[in-house]
């Protein structure tokens, strides 16, 4: 009688049983990544067609009004920063992660997002930034970046963010294309853009980004051409571009649904994405995550790199959200709620009496392993052996064998081609 | 209380939905004071949920109504109503109630005026051989044209057009004069008391606690609890556990006699012991001498569709669920059926399009399984080329309901098909817009008759399989909903008939195969993969989309490759709205059918085989 061999098994970098390190002690990815504090300030002139970011159109209001809303918005967000941390990292740990302490750590990445947070006068845009620094320790390298419309930017501005210590500004710029910039609803012109960027600079910041948005309806690749040319041009040292993506609740969504606005056409906007990576990519960026790209590595954005990292990090005011250790929460999406759960909830601890808190969930390992690959995947190098969720073997065949990611170095990455099916690729590997 | 034979009148109500037949009813029963006002619910006889959705009757139900018609001093009358279903689906269920009756009472809308079932089935009730009461309704209606509608039913019955009673069944205006009518002009019931029992099954229905129940009429000798009785047709064999009326709820009674109508259970496991046209005789020696009844007809399926389980985990579900519909319906049929897209189903056999509708509304309704259904497709007679019947000599000849067991086409010498005898009532403005359909269908004009100057009769022979699809809607569309349409069965014809196989990336994908004419072919053709490239989404990979005759391609499309995913970012740190969208994502793949390498949403084969349900009225 021949002894029955044991079933062989297959082993992968990505397939190591029962092992729970990529959660536990991650290598580059959660604690690993940094921390950081993301601000949302949700003013806005008017509410463009295709957002549907927590957004509160200020420019209908009366100035008093809008004063006494930004006001009393600027002392809720410091209040709920101060809560927040006050209430300590336990707090807002996962029941599984008994290994935090209820110590913060440094602070690595600030981001003030919008809305348009230069809107706020910037005196009190300065004291939401100021607040981190104030409640928690602030590593003295830290990336503190602020989005700034082209139409809110002056010298003073930019002086004023550098003197608390702004490092890095985001130029909302979209397009160059004026017509591309009128179906967005965007108020400023073509020449807007480059031109905050060097106020910016002149200002002191050290690192400018600029944003855009490929694959609206009516633009050509000729414009599209034309607005990477543009960007090439300016002294910008990082560019994040994304697809338009039109939501049903927008006004985009309900004239798209009348017929009155073509849809984006996924085929346009791989044309695009693929403009994107050549033309800058010839013109020295690199292209270090699906949307990002930066003048040399040093130009990363560390925030962003945070979220695709998996890392930890507090989300403060209207909309925001937060994530320690598989744990999310997140607050209300209006803004004159949030100023009210805030301001009522008196001197209570954070999470107490009235809060500004809208939902939280716990994740669990397969949700963590989704997050850990739709996110990291993101990112040029892909995810680090020891930062690997387990794969099914046969998932990862599929996956290898659609030529979506590949194996290099034991690390997991994309391919091209899965860069421009990422949601595939995670698809498969999660299967 | 029993009633002397000469004191009975048996009748129906002829008439089109809306009609006002349901509102008569309930004004008779309210008459009759049988049913007390508070009990009273609209549309009282018709029972089933989907029948008062719909406001079609299926089923037929009977009431009893004593009735004194005034100054006449003797006894009371017993008027039985006998309700027959409304649909052009259930013909031979209705002729079946109508050979329960004397009488019929036709009535008409005075605003609609006559429509082709009412027309139909009043032919059903002259071949009865039923004394024809006509009557307007809703003549308080603005919209009535009572002279010109009291013409035509003239035209089509005979007689007076002075003599149509007028009524309005909404507010009772002349439903007394209806009653007399009947009373006056139905004749009694004829039978032999003293003969060997004789009684015709007009309907039976499934009860879960009793058993099949049985709605007869007594034609000759007398029925009591007790009785041993045997189904001719059928051959069942049981004792009568109760015997009742329906005066309208159901009433144990002693006797029922020639000429009476009534309802008995007598443990019959399922409905299809006693099907409707069977005779029902007491059992014994004497059993087998006794004449059936005229006019007893097997149920026959003429529409056929696959009934596919979405989640095929449900297959024995569903086997179960139409194993409990067949006990109520003995004319809906079943057997298991594979395909390689859809995997385990039944093929199903319906009397029309309207009986499909019901079953799987029932399906989804009672049972909550949700269904995949194939486009419905009709029987089909294949002569086989060079094989000969061992018995006959004849060439051999089999019948098709699934396009996919066509044989090949070198196989065949000739496919015929079923048609039917349609009957089209139109005003004479659509007249030509009725014909082109008709035309297109594969129509073929036997009669065209001018009722009155406005409207128009049109007799076509048309294939069954064109008026299953979107005949009836198209015909309502193009006639601003007036015209009305009624058919029945007609001889089998030969056609030039091809089978047109869809193919995803090469692969031909079952479900979707079906039989069309040759000429009709390339338009389906091209619709099918238009819609297909539609419904199917993009993969990694080019998937060329083609229909086909045998290897013969006759239209292609593509689905282009997938290039870029377009899900939510993750703006501002919001990582669980992406994270949802994928897992929402996920959840739909899972309800994908792998055919070959390309994978088919659950909703492709849905709407790519749904017509847009055609039904008659």
């Amino acid at each position: 009688m021949s002894p029955v061999s044991p079933p062989r098994v297959v082993t992968t970098p990505a397939a190591r049983a029962g092992d729970r390190d990529w959660v536990r002690s991650p290598v580059e990815c959660g604690p690993a990544a940094g921390f950081g504090v993301y601000l949302h300030v949700p003013f806005c002139h008017h509410r463009c067609g295709y957002c549907d970011f927590a957004v509160a159109a200020v420019g209908g209001l009366d100035p008093a009004r809008r004063d006494d809303l930004e006001g009393r918005y600027v002392a809720a967000i410091r209040t709920d920063l101060a809560r927040q941390v006050a209430a300590g990292r336990r707090a807002h740990a996962p029941p599984d992660a008994e290994h935090l302490d209820d110590r913060w750590p440094v602070v690595t990445s600030v981001f003030v997002g919008g809305g348009t947070p230069t809107l706020l006068s910037p005196e009190r845009l300065a004291s939401v930034i100021a607040s981190v620094g104030e409640e928690l320790d602030l590593a003295a390298d830290a990336e503190v970046t602020v989005e700034a419309n082209p139409e809110t930017a002056s010298v003073e501005l930019f002086e004023t963010l550098a003197a608390v210590g702004v490092t890095r500004v985001s130029i909302g710029a979209q397009s160059f294309t004026p017509h591309v910039l009128a179906t967005l609803e965007r108020e400023h012109t073509p020449a807007g853009p480059l031109r905050a960027a060097a106020m910016a600079r002149e200002a002191g910041i050290a690192e400018i980004s600029l944003d855009l948005i490929y694959g609206t309806p009516g633009e050509t690749a000729e414009e599209w051409d034309d607005t990477l040319a543009r960007v090439l041009s300016a002294d910008v040292d990082h560019v994040s571009a994304y697809a338009l993506t039109i939501h049903d609740g927008t006004p985009f969504g309900r004239r798209v649904a009348r017929g009155l606005l073509p849809d984006v056409d996924e085929d346009v906007q791989a044309q695009r994405f693929a403009a994107l990576q050549q033309v800058l990519g010839a013109g020295g960026f690199e292209h270090y995550e699906v949307s990002n790209l930066a003048r040399g590595s040093r130009s990363r954005s560390r925030h962003n790199l945070l979220y695709w990292r998996h890392g930890d990090y507090l989300g403060v005011g209207a909309g925001a959200h937060g994530h320690l250790a598989g744990r999310r929460w997140w607050s209300t999406r209006s803004a004159p709620r949030y100023v009210h759960a805030v301001t009522s909830a008196g001197g209570r601890a954070w999470g107490e009496g009235a809060t500004p808190l809208a939902g939280s969930e716990v994740l669990d390992d397969a949700q963590r392993a989704a997050e850990r690959l739709f996110l990291g995947l993101r990112v040029r190098e892909g995810l680090h052996p020891g930062d690997l969720p387990p794969i099914q073997p046969l998932a990862l065949e599929d996956a290898l064998a659609a030529g979506l990611v590949e194996i290099a170095c034991g690390r997991l990455r994309c391919t091209e081609a899965g860069w421009f099916l990422l949601d595939d690729a995670v698809d498969r590997l999660t299967a | 209380m029993t009633y002397r034979t000469e004191r009975i009148r048996n009748f129906c109500i002829v008439a089109h939905v809306d009609h006002g037949k349901s509102t008569l009813a309930d004004r008779m029963l309210q008459l009759t004071e049988l049913v007390d006002v508070r009990h009273m619910r609209s549309q009282y006889l018709d029972k089933m949920d989907i029948e008062r959705e719909r406001g079609i009757t299926i089923k037929a139900q009977t009431a009893r109504l004593p009735y004194k018609p005034l100054g006449d001093v003797a006894d009371e009358y017993l008027l039985n109503l006998i309700d027959t279903p409304g649909h052009v689906d259930f013909s031979y269920e209705v002729s079946r109630a109508l050979n329960a009756c004397e009488g019929a009472v036709l009535l008409v809308d005075a605003a609609q005026g006559m429509e082709a079932q009412t027309i139909a089935n009043l032919y059903l009730a002259l071949e009865a051989d039923l004394e024809i009461i006509p009557v307007l309704n809703k003549i308080d209606l603005p919209a009535a044209r009572p002279d010109e509608v009291a013409r035509e039913i003239a035209a089509i019955i005979g007689g007076d057009p002075g003599d149509v009673l007028r009524i309005s069944a909404k507010t009772g205006e002349g439903v007394v004069a209806v009653m007399d009518a009947i009373v006056d002009r139905v004749p009694p019931p004829k039978g032999d008391p003293e003969g060997p029992t004789r009684a015709l099954i007009f309907d039976s229905i499934y009860d879960p606690y009793r058993g099949t129940l049985v709605y007869l009429r007594v034609v000759d000798g007398e029925l009591k609890p007790g009785d041993r009785i045997r189904l001719l047709a059928t051959g069942f064999e049981g004792e009568i556990d109760d015997l009742g009326v329906h005066a309208p709820e159901e009433t144990a009674i002693d006797a029922l006699g020639v000429g009476e109508v009534g309802v008995l259970s007598a443990a019959i496991k399922e409905v299809s012991e006693a099907k409707v046209g069977d005779t029902i005789t007491l059992a014994g020696r004497g059993a087998r001498t006794v004449r059936p009844l005229p006019g007893y007809r097997e149920p026959l399926p003429m529409v056929f569709s696959g009934l596919y389980p979405v989640d095929s985990d449900d297959f024995p579900q569903l086997r179960d669920a139409l194993d409990k519909l067949r006990l109520n319906d003995a004319s809906f049929s079943f057997e298991p059926e594979t395909s390689a897209a859809l995997g385990f189903g039944f093929r199903c056999g319906f009397l029309g399009l309207l009986h499909l509708e019901i079953i799987t509304e029932r399906l989804d309704r009672e049972f909550s399984i949700p269904l995949v259904t194939t486009a419905p497709s009709v029987r089909y007679r294949v002569t086989l080329e060079g094989v000969v019947d061992g018995d006959t000599g004849e060439p051999e000849v089999i019948e098709v309901a699934n396009p996919q067991d066509l044989p090949e086409p070198n196989r065949i010498a000739e496919i015929r098909e079923p048609t039917v005898n349609a009957m089209i009532l139109t005003p004479t403005t659509y007249v030509g817009s009725v014909m082109q359909l008709c035309e297109g269908r594969r129509g073929t004009m036997v009669a065209m008759d001018y009722l009155t100057e406005e409207r128009v009769e049109l007799r076509y022979q048309l294939p069954l399989a064109g008026i299953i699809t979107d005949f009836f809607d198209q015909l309502k569309s193009r006639t601003r909903g007036y015209a009305s349409l009624d058919y029945e069965r007609g001889e089998y014809l030969a056609a030039d008939l091809v089978r047109v196989d869809l193919l995803l990336n090469g692969e031909p994908v079952d479900a979707f195969s079906s039989i069309v004419h040759r000429d009709e072919a390339y338009a389906f053709g091209k619709s099918m993969t238009e819609k297909l490239k539609e419904l199917i989404p993009r993969q990694l990979f080019d998937v060329p989309v083609q229909a086909a005759i045998g290897s013969k391609i006759i239209a292609r499309e593509t689905i282009k490759a997938k290039r870029k995913d377009v899900l939510a970012k993750c703006y501002g740190g919001d990582v669980s709205r992406k994270r949802k969208l994928l897992e929402k994502q996920k959840e739909g793949k899972k309800k994908m059918k792998s055919v070959g390498s390309v994978e088919v949403p659950q909703e492709a084969f849905v709407s790519a085989l749904r017509t847009s349900g055609g039904t008659g009225d």
